[in-house]
């Protein structure tokens, strides 16, 4: 038992904090012998880690005393949950007809070339993740990028550092 | 101490500040100083003047002129106007906001005045992380009666009396579940809160637990008591983190207040409860999935029975109630049931929390007596719909929910009355939607939500929503096939009946009841693989072509005007529409409502542009086409229908002889349409074209009088007729057949006739619509001193277009509106008054205008001496043989949809243009022309088993693929407009037309939309 | 806090409306921010961060300054509801950080209504 423990900490530890994961096994501990507190434990463990890998869900499994396979079904099932990292902000590029031809495509290029990664991706840093939309509606702003919360119009391929510049 | 001529003072208070004041005194210090000024002007940073709204504000002393939104740039032009030549910069001046401008009573406003506040009573009322504010407005009034007075099957009694129903959507009787609950046997229950509110577009539980938490917490504490339980938890979902914090803000107050915890009020009842997060998934939203997920599991729904009355969470009674259900029960409590029933419908009681939103003016949250109609909301309440759009539907119940369109919208807010009409009240989430909403994408779009949020657990909702969400994928992108509807409908029904839960239950709704409103718009994807609204992105190129009933190639000419190459705009023109001048003139131009650079600033001025083109390309000699078929066919009717065919079968090789009772061609063109708007030259030259195909023309001839029917019905191989509807509708009123009293196209047609029609001074016409407004203004051209309009109905209902609306006001015309004639007064014969009446709006009628309705004692008498009807026109068809049926609207009867859309019941007789629709426009008679070309042709070559007709190779036209990529906001270029005497006094036309220099400017805001990359 | 038994529910509410009673609070304006989700997406933190800095910089010690759930009409937001004592309160749209400081200086200061901004008096 213990020499498990250990090997998972190893594996944990190239990934997070020692800090982190103490933060993690105090979650666990603050519900241990709660009934249904599996998803309150996952989503404060997401908050501290951003994702939840499989030893993350190990951990969980065993410090709740439940089958991982219970874990992992609600991980999965749950689209709040997520098994890869994410960026600490998400740039969604619309490309809706209208934001394609009004330099969307440009934009897109651009920016995955600026960010090192395709669309659906993570920067490596995770400051970053990249998604395209197909429609927003606002085609009479085209073309446009959403960051977060942000909404930036008729944007152009020369201002996307600039943008990108605004984001810790 | 120095004394300067002037002192420029710049603001440097926060506001002005941060719109950058800083920049403007530097401006200003350099331009004195390059002036050598600096002994004569003194700069001076203020403090805030209070106009930070306006800033950076610049106040020159000593005439204490203000400037506001001064940028660096302005600086110079200050110093040299202002302080050189002592002119005030008029663009920057402060000008005083108009004050006559009275601030309404919130009351006054339609938005809150037809609200009813319960649920929402405390809203902007109080600080929601405070519970003394709530307490303050009678909070925990309701508990403390529950807990220390009343019994739990009095608490019961008392919800029940009130008619409370589960306003989470199912509108189950919560009374009743409260009772099950209460009668279950168990030491513990659970009383639950279903705060995961997940349609798109709903946000009414949002905003009640963010801005008066403790109602809902007060509604639980409540239904602990009446149930015998001890413990709950509020379910929210994991989107709304506000809500969340001041629901733990306002759980710790209560439990400081012992209003949650042991012995509440020392009653000896002890009741507890937490914030269960959500993690992201629609069907949790489903009771039995809701207690799976609090349970820690994956959020499956169950199948009931039992219900969780009798066994919920844990296996034990609960009951789940949604945040808007408990929020009422406080006070229920303490006004009691029968005061709540005292409003709303039979079986629907109390009030209804609505989040309005999509299309409509004003986005909100609206609470209102049930019973109010949908139109009420939408339209009072809301604000109706932006930009002039019209109102298409509303989806009511999200995903699980239907449309309601527009015949519907006096529908109460009433559980069964919304049944009844497909659509559910569900939560409450109002999705206004306008004419540019395509309802099969509307309905994928839900299905895709419901596919992507369905759990798994069952095959019918899994397997049946993604196949369903694949037919209407293909429906939409051009794949679509005869059937799909019924099987859209079949798979609907087995969904329904054998789905597990809710989500799967409902989500064929939106589908369904698309299919019952919208089937027309279905077919048009699949058949015709049109996308009515121009939104399905794979059947069209551009939004203006497909709107077009010709659908001209819009992109392609502006992008050729642009290049200066008008010769070939004029042959892209005239592919697609033999009377391009004239419909640069007097086109409707839909294409321009469906323009997307409108979501910019203002749509292309497309009409404009066309007339630019025809105004000054070279025009090509027409050659005469010889004749290579031996069957003949006549066209009975000059108009643009007509023509129209004669053109296109003359270009397919057939004899084609027009014939037309008026002295000259043109049908409503010559005799409807003023000159004013459509000089004859221009009307002539396009004819001529079509003469010189070869075309025969036999005017002064009506079928049926100067020749029989019979004749040319043997004579020709096949008829179409297009005699337009040239019949005013009589105003059914007494004096109607006075001297001076007109109809409107009879009144036109007598002033293009020029047979010197006499006009009173003083005209009364009657109508909304453009031949109303034609005959107004074509009366004040023949010398009438004044001219009213009375239309029955509000200006934005009016069927005219609005540019020729305001043309006639601007010409002097005056409309009444809400004004209905009674009766035309008359002495000897002739007309001196009209006797009318005051309408007021009442319910909406089926086009979703208000229908007027008298208002009594309102009467009133004109002074007239001339009276135009122009409230409609309908065809006359008392030439026709019996065999030729007519609708009972008068107008010629086609066989329709799918059996040819011109053709007749009686063999080789085709029809189309206003004598088979009613009145339309130019382009629709155009299209029908068209229509009727490639029917009669087909059903020829068909008798005659040929094989269908080859369109030859059209000359190919090269259009340049020219993109801006920096958009500016710049409106439409304006046309100049005759002006003055010339233009009240005369029939010259009005518009003037584009100069080289403002054509290429509206050319070059075109977005290209056609374009692909 | 003790717990409270049901006669102190009277005597929370005569203290609140005590407190919030303008005259009787010793203050003379009451600004209301409406602070939903929808009215913080739209803007309404920075407006009341404005109100307050206002206050600050002006020294200002009679305005009191609270905060509220949406009033209904989301798309008019940010809204501040200005209630001067013994006149109706106003309820401004659209606001944003220039136009909080005009009416601050403008209308809580110096008692001019900015009708311009204004969308109703009253309150529902």
């Amino acid at each position: 038992m213990g020499f498990e423990e250990a090997r998972v900490s190893d594996a944990l530890l190239e990934e997070f904090s020692q800090e982190q994961l103490q933060q993690v096994d105090a979650i666990i501990e603050k519900y241990k012998g709660k009934a249904g507190s599996l998803i309150p434990v996952l989503e404060e463990i997401q908050g501290v880690l951003g994702y939840l890998p499989n030893e993350i869900q190990q951990r969980v499994a065993h410090g709740l005393n439940l089958p991982q396979s219970q874990v992992f079904g609600v991980v999965t099932f749950y689209s709040f949950f997520t098994m890869v990292p994410r960026g600490r902000h998400t740039i969604r590029l619309c490309l809706g007809t209208a934001c394609y031809v009004r330099g969307g495509k440009r934009n897109l290029d651009r920016l995955t070339q600026e960010l090192g990664i395709e669309a659906g991706d993570t920067t490596p840093d995770r400051k970053f993740s990249l998604e395209t939309i197909r429609c927003l509606g606002a085609c009479g702003l085209a073309p446009v990028i959403v960051v977060d919360e942000d909404t930036y119009k008729q944007v152009k391929e020369r201002k996307l550092r600039e943008m990108l510049e605004r984001y810790e | 101490m120095k004394i300067f001529r002037s002192h420029i003072l710049v603001c440097g208070g926060t506001g002005c500040h941060s719109s950058g004041s800083a920049e403007v005194i530097k401006a200003f210090a350099f331009e004195v100083e390059k002036r050598e000024l600096k002994d004569e002007v003194q700069i001076v940073e203020t403090g805030c003047n209070g106009f930070c709204a306006l800033g950076p504000i610049v106040v020159v002393y000593p005439e204490g002129i203000i400037y506001m939104q001064v940028a660096p740039e302005d600086a110079a032009e200050i110093i040299e106007e202002h302080i050189l030549k002592g002119r005030p910069v008029e663009r920057l001046l402060y000008r005083e906001p108009v004050t006559e401008e009275v601030i309404p009573y919130m009351n006054d406003i339609p938005f809150f005045g037809l609200q009813e506040l319960r649920v929402l009573h405390n809203r902007g009322l109080i600080d929601a992380e405070r519970i003394d504010e709530y307490i303050a407005r009678d909070g925990y009034q309701g508990a403390a009666k529950a807990l220390l007075e009343m019994t739990p099957e009095g608490i019961i009694e008392e919800v029940k009396k009130s008619g409370l129903r589960g306003r989470g959507g199912g509108g189950f009787p919560t009374g009743m579940k409260w009772q099950f609950a209460s009668q279950s046997m168990g030491e513990v229950k659970y009383v639950l809160c279903n705060a995961d509110e997940g349609d798109p577009g709903a946000f009414m539980d949002r905003s009640v637990l963010e801005a008066d938490p403790h109602a809902v917490l007060e509604g639980m504490l409540i239904a602990a008591k009446a149930i015998g339980a001890h413990q709950g938890y509020i379910y929210c979902r994991a989107e709304y983190p506000l809500a969340v914090h001041r629901l733990n803000i306002a759980i710790n107050q209560a439990r400081e207040y012992g209003l949650l915890g042991d012995d509440i009020f020392g009653s000896g009842f002890s009741f507890d409860l937490e914030v269960y997060q959500g993690a992201g998934a629609f069907v949790c939203g489903e009771e039995t999935a809701l207690m799976a997920s609090i349970e820690g599991r994956r959020g499956m729904p169950r199948p009931r029975p039992p219900f969780p009355a009798h066994q919920g969470l844990w296996r034990r009674p609960t009951v789940l109630n949604n945040v808007e259900s408990y929020a009422n029960i406080p006070q229920i409590i303490v006004q009691g049931g029968d005061w709540y029933a005292s409003i709303g419908t039979e079986t629907s009681k109390g009030t209804k929390v609505f989040a309005l939103t999509g299309d409509v003016n004003n986005i909100g949250l609206v609470e209102v007596p049930m019973g109010t109609t949908i139109g009420t909301i939408i339209f009072d309440i809301g604000g109706g719909i932006p930009k002039g759009k019209r109102f298409k539907a509303a989806q009511l119940g999200g995903p699980s929910g239907g449309c309601i369109p527009v015949q519907h919208l006096n529908t109460p807010t009433d559980y069964e009355a919304i049944t009844q009409i497909g659509a559910i009240m569900g939560s409450g989430g109002l999705i206004v939607m306008d004419e540019d909403t395509c309802m099969v994408d509307v309905a994928r779009f839900f299905m895709d939500f419901c596919q992507d949020e369905s759990c798994g657990k069952c095959v019918p909702c899994r397997v049946g929503t993604k196949k369903m969400l694949d037919i209407l994928t293909d429906i939409c992108e051009g794949r679509g096939k005869e059937g799909d509807i019924e099987l859209l409908e079949e798979m609907a029904a087995v969904i329904k009946d054998s789905a597990l839960c809710g989500l799967g239950q409902t989500a064929p709704n939106p589908v369904l009841s698309t299919i019952r409103y919208f089937r027309d718009e279905y077919e048009a994807h699949i058949r015709d693989k049109r996308c009515p609204a121009s939104v399905c992105s794979a059947l069209f190129t551009s939004p203006c072509q497909n709107t077009c009933p010709v659908e001209m190639d819009v992109p392609a000419y502006i992008a050729l005007i642009r290049a200066n190459r008008l010769d070939d705009a004029y042959k892209v023109l005239l592919k697609t529409n033999p009377f391009p001048s004239i419909c640069g003139r007097v086109c409707d131009h839909q294409c321009q409502g469906k323009c997307r650079r409108g979501q910019l600033d203002e749509p292309i001025a497309i009409k404009h542009l066309k007339r630019y083109i025809t105004d000054n390309a070279s025009r090509p000699t027409v050659e005469s086409i010889p004749v290579t078929r031996r069957e003949r066919i006549a066209v009975v009717g000059g108009g643009p229908a007509g023509l129209t065919a004669a053109r296109d079968l003359a270009r397919r090789g057939y004899s084609v002889t027009v014939f037309e009772e008026l002295p000259h061609l043109g049908g409503m063109l010559r005799y409807g349409i003023p000159e004013y708007r459509l000089p004859r030259a221009v009307l002539e030259r396009e004819i001529d074209d079509i003469r010189a195909l070869g075309v025969q023309f036999r005017t002064n001839t009506r079928v049926g009088k100067d020749i029989p029917f019979k004749d040319i019905r043997k004579e020709y191989a096949a008829l179409y007729l297009a005699v337009g509807a040239h019949q005013s509708q009589r105003l059914r009123i007494d004096g109607e057949d006075l001297k001076g009293v007109y109809g409107g196209v009879e009144f036109l047609r007598q002033i293009n006739l020029g047979n010197g029609a006499e006009v009173g001074k003083r005209v009364a016409v009657v109508g909304g619509g453009n031949s109303a407004i034609d005959a107004a203004r074509s009366a004040l051209r023949k010398g009438a001193q004044e001219v009213v309009l009375l239309y029955r109905r509000t200006r934005q209902d009016m069927p005219a277009q609005s540019d020729e609306v305001a043309a006639a006001e601007h010409e002097g015309v005056t409309i009444h509106f809400l004004v209905a004639p009674l009766e035309v007064i008359g002495v000897k014969g002739r007309v001196v008054g009209v006797r009318c009446q005051r309408m007021r709006l009442g319910a909406f009628d089926a086009s979703g205008r208000r229908r007027p309705e008298p208002i009594e004692g309102s009467e009133f008498v004109l002074d007239v001496d001339m009276v135009i009807a122009a409230i409609g026109q309908v065809p006359d068809v008392s030439f026709l043989p019996k065999d030729i049926p007519v609708t009972k609207w008068n107008t010629i009867e086609v066989k329709g949809n799918g059996n040819g859309r011109t053709q007749t019941p009686a063999e080789g007789i085709f029809a189309g243009g206003d004598a088979v629709t009613g009145p339309a426009t130019v382009i629709w008679a155009i299209a029908a022309g068209k229509e009727a070309a490639d029917e009669i042709d087909a059903a020829i070559r068909q008798r005659n088993d040929e094989p269908p007709f080859q369109r030859p190779e059209e000359e190919r036209i090269d259009i340049p693929q020219v993109i801006d990529e920096e958009v500016q906001e710049q409106p439409q270029a304006r046309m100049l407009e005759l002006e003055g005497s010339e233009r009240v006094g005369s029939f010259a036309e009005v518009e003037l037309g584009y100069t080289e220099e403002e054509a290429l400017r509206e050319s070059l805001r075109c977005l290209r939309c056609d374009m692909e990359l | 806090m003790a717990k409270i038994k049901v006669e102190d529910l009277k005597k929370i509410k005569e203290e609140v409306q005590k407190a919030t009673s303008l005259r009787e609070g010793g203050k003379r304006v009451k600004a209301t921010v409406h602070m939903g989700t929808c009215g913080i997406a739209s803007g309404a933190r920075k407006v009341l961060n404005a109100l307050v800095s206002s206050i600050e910089e002006e020294g200002t010690q009679d305005v009191m300054v609270t905060t509220s759930g949406c009033i209904g009409i989301c798309s008019r937001e940010p809204l501040v509801t200005v209630e001067v004592a013994g006149e109706e309160p106003i309820t401004y749209e659209y606001m944003d950080e220039n136009k909080m400081r005009q009416v601050f200086k403008q209308h809580i200061l110096d008692g001019k209504v900015q009708r311009q901004f204004a969308l109703a008096k009253g309150l529902e």
